[in-house]
């Protein structure tokens, strides 16, 4: 299978790196970046299948980078990272079309499982 | 052709000149992948809901401990399922279920309001000082600054002057440090059970609190009140500086020493003492404490009382009544020299009296400790151990005079609060006394107090000491562990006999696992064995030669009301022992847990040929997975009625078993070529999972329904007659047919077999982390008892396939993920037989030792076609 090209953004480094290591072992094409600016920057030039973004990021915030991303480009799945558990940024970020939400700390292997079910779903979206 | 065209322009209706160009056999595929995708999607989210809502109602009526970060990860979780049940189905449905969404988001802000934190209505000013302070004002100063201000300007009695760092100032502090989202951030990342784990982030909360810089306006109003207090004094002074929380005198709970004070305190310190003092809201036995009462962390605000340092000749603490035993009239005192703070922390023995509540100059047991060192105020700040010189060490730490004033003072503060109290005091060196502290003293219940009046049995065991103190009452038996350090705590045992030299309050964080305490030294009125008391753990304190006498991993019984250790189990004294009971039950968390669950749990759509089957009529999440789970599978059968499903897709199995059974591809289940109307037969299917559990259910033939017993007969008749609903499906339109919904690596089955329900549901691919197995069995025509009795029999078959079990009434849940394929199968075999084999069991479950014998049977059976684990 082709490898999942995949947008992590978070802007606590020692996390963000450690986590985008770890999925470059399973064969994810990973990206990392520690800003929402960043990564819509990114997302201006360059195609992911899905991101990865942590709701809580100073300056521009999770949920504004996942509208913003959502806009770039419509197709591409995001999948929300949070440490403090709030259905109220659940809600919000669901609404706005976000795939899935996975609670920090998070399991290598539940992260690898939702963000490879939003890529299928991609899959099957573009087809 | 026909069906399959109109389900392609219905899919894609929008743009019809797409359909013409687009219908490839690649195409159809996607759209049924999709259609597949989302179903399974749909399912496995729908299973998790249901497990967390079983997981929250088991916490809600269990013994376990759990905080608010369980409450809000699990709604969220829950939250987040249900986004995506709802997106799936509107995607199988081409959104026919528009108005799903907004009852959903009628009901989420219900549930987020319950988990938010209290709204304070407090004052606005960061110091008040203690001068205008009484007790009405526990919302802005805590409840310990609020009683201490009504003592002194109320009561009347000797209170050092002073001023509160008021609960305006911490929201200020937290407000400035943006601190509150990083520490639930930290406390979401917390196990409760990980005592490791829990000093870990119990350390780096604190540090980030500390290391928070103190607001400017803050940092001079602390500063202003501390120089107006040292004019006020007309010279230098020195402070104490203790922790008064607000939001913890709620319930009954003592909080005892779970926050830092700090004695004498220059100003050059005052502004990082007040930071370690709220810093040790997050201390290890806080964190614990309030994780097993049940309290919300974010209610709890930290206060700080700050009044000009008592260098005090003598100090203590004082109860006016027994805590053990109400009816036992009397005031205890216990006393040291210097400061009290060694009472309190059980670093020393204190000297003992016992007064008559009749009459205070009546000294019913005066017991006097030798106490060689004592606590002192540092020179320039801080405090000191100090020898205590020759002549005084054997001599009382106050006069009999000193203890009659105590006496009094006690029985005026019962008085006043209406309650008896735990009362902090000291004498200054010039012999008048200063009140430093006045709280409810923590009484044992009725139930508790009965155990103190147990006529002693003969234990025929040898006594390893007698002695001590009871500090809490009870009988407990286990393995000791001896406790020295914090290290010696990380490695302590559940189920174990806390064994230390000193009863410091931080072994608090223990009393969970512990079973009983034992201590060299302390006494009845230290911190550690107020909170053995609350969580009812027996307690014998100061027993001068525990940790000499009892070593790790001896097996002991500990009899706290008679004062003695045995070596072994002492079962005669056992069988008096009260049962822990939960601490949750009625703490702010349970009660917010209780309020979640109301919009969460209830089911109302029982009956889904009921009018009120509808988006609108969900009251509830249960409601609405309920609702869409319904409308999924209708959706998917319902292809006669609506074209958007091709005919070839749902088929029935040709088979010589007198049964329905269907048949409907996801994709990839069957063989490639098979033409529409083509009758499917075993041999065609290609689904792994599907030929395993077929596998299963074959593999035995069913006999037909065991006899039953007349009992049994009308037991079914009761069943049917009481609940209308029994069958929480499909029902008329799909009764009595099994469905598979198949893919090359996957399966799922639902069936019914009249009133019982199962569904089984198993995934394995390349992947070990993705694979699963899953397994609902409800239902059953018989009485509750022989209902239950059936669950209980599957579940002991399941468990010993190292299935994760867990029931709810007489609904089963059982799974297995992350496992190799080979081992899956097996237990998908399983499965098959069970859905086979056990439909009618509940009939004849008229014992329980009916229960032992067809567990013999059913491994018997399983035995011919799988390895039954040892």
């Amino acid at each position: 299978m082709q490898e999942i090209r995949m947008l992590l953004v978070d802007d606590e480094d020692d996390f963000r790196i450690t986590l985008a290591n770890r999925l470059k072992l399973r064969k994810i094409d990973v990206t990392d970046v520690g800003s929402g600016n960043e990564a819509i920057e990114l997302v201006k030039q360059k195609s992911f299948d899905v991101a990865v973004i942590d709701v809580k990021m100073p300056g521009v915030d999770g949920i504004e980078t996942l509208k913003q991303i959502k806009q770039l480009q419509p197709s591409m799945e995001i999948v929300m990272l949070t440490g403090h558990a709030s259905i109220k940024s659940g809600m919000e970020a669901m609404k706005l079309g976000a795939y899935d939400y996975v609670m920090k700390p998070c399991d290598i292997d539940e992260l690898l499982i939702k963000t490879g079910d939003a890529y299928q779903h991609r899959l099957l979206k573009e087809k | 052709m026909f069906g399959l065209k109109q389900f392609f322009k219905k899919l894609l209706k929008d743009d019809t000149q797409k359909v013409e160009q687009k219908t490839s056999v690649e195409t159809i595929r996607n759209a049924f992948s999709n259609r597949y995708l989302n179903f399974k999607t749909l399912l496995s989210a729908n299973h998790e809901v249901l497990e967390l809502i079983t997981d929250m109602e088991d916490a809600f009526s269990g013994s376990r401990t759990f905080g608010m970060s369980f409450i809000r990860a699990n709604c969220t979780a829950i939250s987040i399922h249900i986004y995506k049940i709802i997106n799936c189905l509107n995607e199988i449905s081409k959104n026919k279920y528009k108005e799903l969404p907004k009852v959903l988001e009628g009901i989420l802000p219900e549930i987020d309001r319950e988990l938010q934190q209290k709204k304070l209505e407090a004052g606005q000013e960061l110091v008040f000082p203690l001068e205008r302070v009484d007790k009405t004002m526990a919302d802005n100063v805590g409840a310990k600054m609020a009683n201490l201000g009504e003592v002194k300007n109320n009561v009347g009695l000797p209170v050092s002057d002073g001023f509160v760092i008021t609960a305006a100032a911490y929201e200020c502090f937290m407000e400035y440090g943006d601190l509150r989202d990083e520490i639930n951030r930290k406390i979401q990342f917390l196990e409760p059970a990980n005592i490791a784990r829990l000093h870990e982030t119990s350390s780096e909360i604190q540090n980030l609190i500390i290391t928070a810089p103190c607001p400017r306006e803050l940092e001079d109003a602390i500063i202003k009140a501390y120089t107006d207090l040292m004019k006020k004094a007309g010279h230098d002074l020195h402070v104490s500086m203790r922790s008064s929380a607000l939001g913890e005198d709620t319930m009954d709970a003592s909080f005892a020493g779970q926050y830092r004070s700090v004695l004498n305190v220059s100003k050059e310190d005052l502004i990082f003492s007040y930071k370690e003092i709220l810093a040790s809201k997050y201390s290890v036995p806080a964190v614990s404490y309030r994780l097993n009462k049940g309290f919300r962390d974010a209610d709890i605000i930290m206060c700080v009382g700050c009044m000009s340092m008592v260098n005090a000749g003598a100090g203590g603490v004082m109860y006016s009544a027994d805590p053990g035993n109400i009816r036992h009239e009397c005031i205890i005192i216990n006393a040291v020299w210097g400061l009290g703070k060694s009472v309190v922390d059980g670093s020393m023995a204190p000297d003992l009296f016992v007064l008559s509540k009749e009459d205070p100059k009546i000294i019913l047991k005066k017991e006097i400790s030798v106490k060689r060192q004592q606590l002192v105020s540092g020179i320039s700040e801080g405090i000191c151990l100090a020898d205590v010189s020759k002549g005084q060490a054997n001599n009382p730490a106050i006069t009999d005079e000193q203890t009659t004033l105590l006496g009094e003072v006690a029985l005026r503060l019962e008085k006043h609060f209406g309650a008896p109290q735990d009362i902090e005091w000291a004498f200054k060196p010039d012999g008048s006394v200063s009140i430093l502290q006045s709280r409810p003293l923590m009484v044992l219940g009725k139930e508790l107090t009965a155990i103190t009046d147990i006529p002693k049995s003969k234990v025929d065991l040898p006594v390893i000491l007698t002695g001590g103190v009871t500090a809490s009452p009870g009988v407990a038996s286990g393995p000791a562990f001896v406790v020295a350090t914090t290290v010696d705590m990380l490695r302590f045992p559940s189920g174990a006999v806390l064994v230390t030299k000193n009863p410091l309050p931080q072994w608090a964080a223990l009393l969970n696992n512990a079973i009983g305490v034992i201590t060299d030294k302390g006494g009845i009125t230290g911190h550690l064995a107020a909170v053995a008391r609350e969580f009812n753990v027996p307690a014998l304190v100061g027993t001068s030669i525990a940790t000499k006498h009892i070593h790790n991993g001896d097996i002991i019984t500990v009899d706290a009301t008679g004062g003695t250790v045995y070596a072994g189990r002492a079962e005669s004294l056992l069988e008096k022992a009260v049962e822990k009971t939960s601490l949750m039950k009625g703490s702010p968390v349970h009660k917010t847990l209780g309020n979640v669950l109301k919009y969460i749990a209830p089911l109302n759509l029982t009956d889904p040929d009921a009018s009120n089957f509808t988006p609108e009529g969900c009251r509830t999440i249960h409601d609405i997975i309920r609702f869409a789970h319904e409308i999924s599978l209708r959706e998917l059968f319902a292809f006669k009625k609506d074209a958007s499903f091709p005919d070839h897709l749902a088929r029935r199995l040709v088979i010589d078993v007198p049964m329905q059974w269907w048949i409907v591809d996801l994709g990839g289940g069957c063989k490639e070529g098979m033409k529409e109307g083509d009758a499917i037969r075993l041999e065609d299917i290609t689904s792994d999972p599907m030929l395993t559990l077929w596998k299963g259910i074959t593999a035995v033939p069913w006999q037909g329904p065991p006899p039953i017993d007349t009992k049994g007969f009308f037991s079914v008749m009761y069943g049917a007659t009481m609940d209308k609903s029994l069958v929480p499906g499909m029902r008329s339109r799909y009764a009595d047919r099994n469905y598979f919904m198949i893919s090359k690596n996957f399966c799922h089955l639902s069936s019914r077999f009249g009133f019982h329900f199962s569904t089984v549901e198993a995934f394995w691919g390349d992947k070990v982390a993705e694979n699963y197995i899953c397994f609902n069995f409800s239902g059953g025509a018989a009485d509750d008892v022989r209902r239950a009795r059936r669950t209980e029999l599957i579940k002991l078959i399941l468990e010993k396939f190292d299935f994760w079990v867990k029931i709810k009434s007489d609904t089963l849940f059982a799974r297995l993920e992350r496992q190799k394929a080979s081992f899956l199968k097996e237990r998908l075999k399983v499965l098959g037989h069970l859905v086979m084999h056990t439909r009618q069991l509940d009939m004849v479950m008229s014992n329980s030792g009916r229960v032992n014998k067809h567990v013999e049977k059913i491994l018997k059976d399983l035995s011919l076609f799988v390895t039954i684990p040892e």
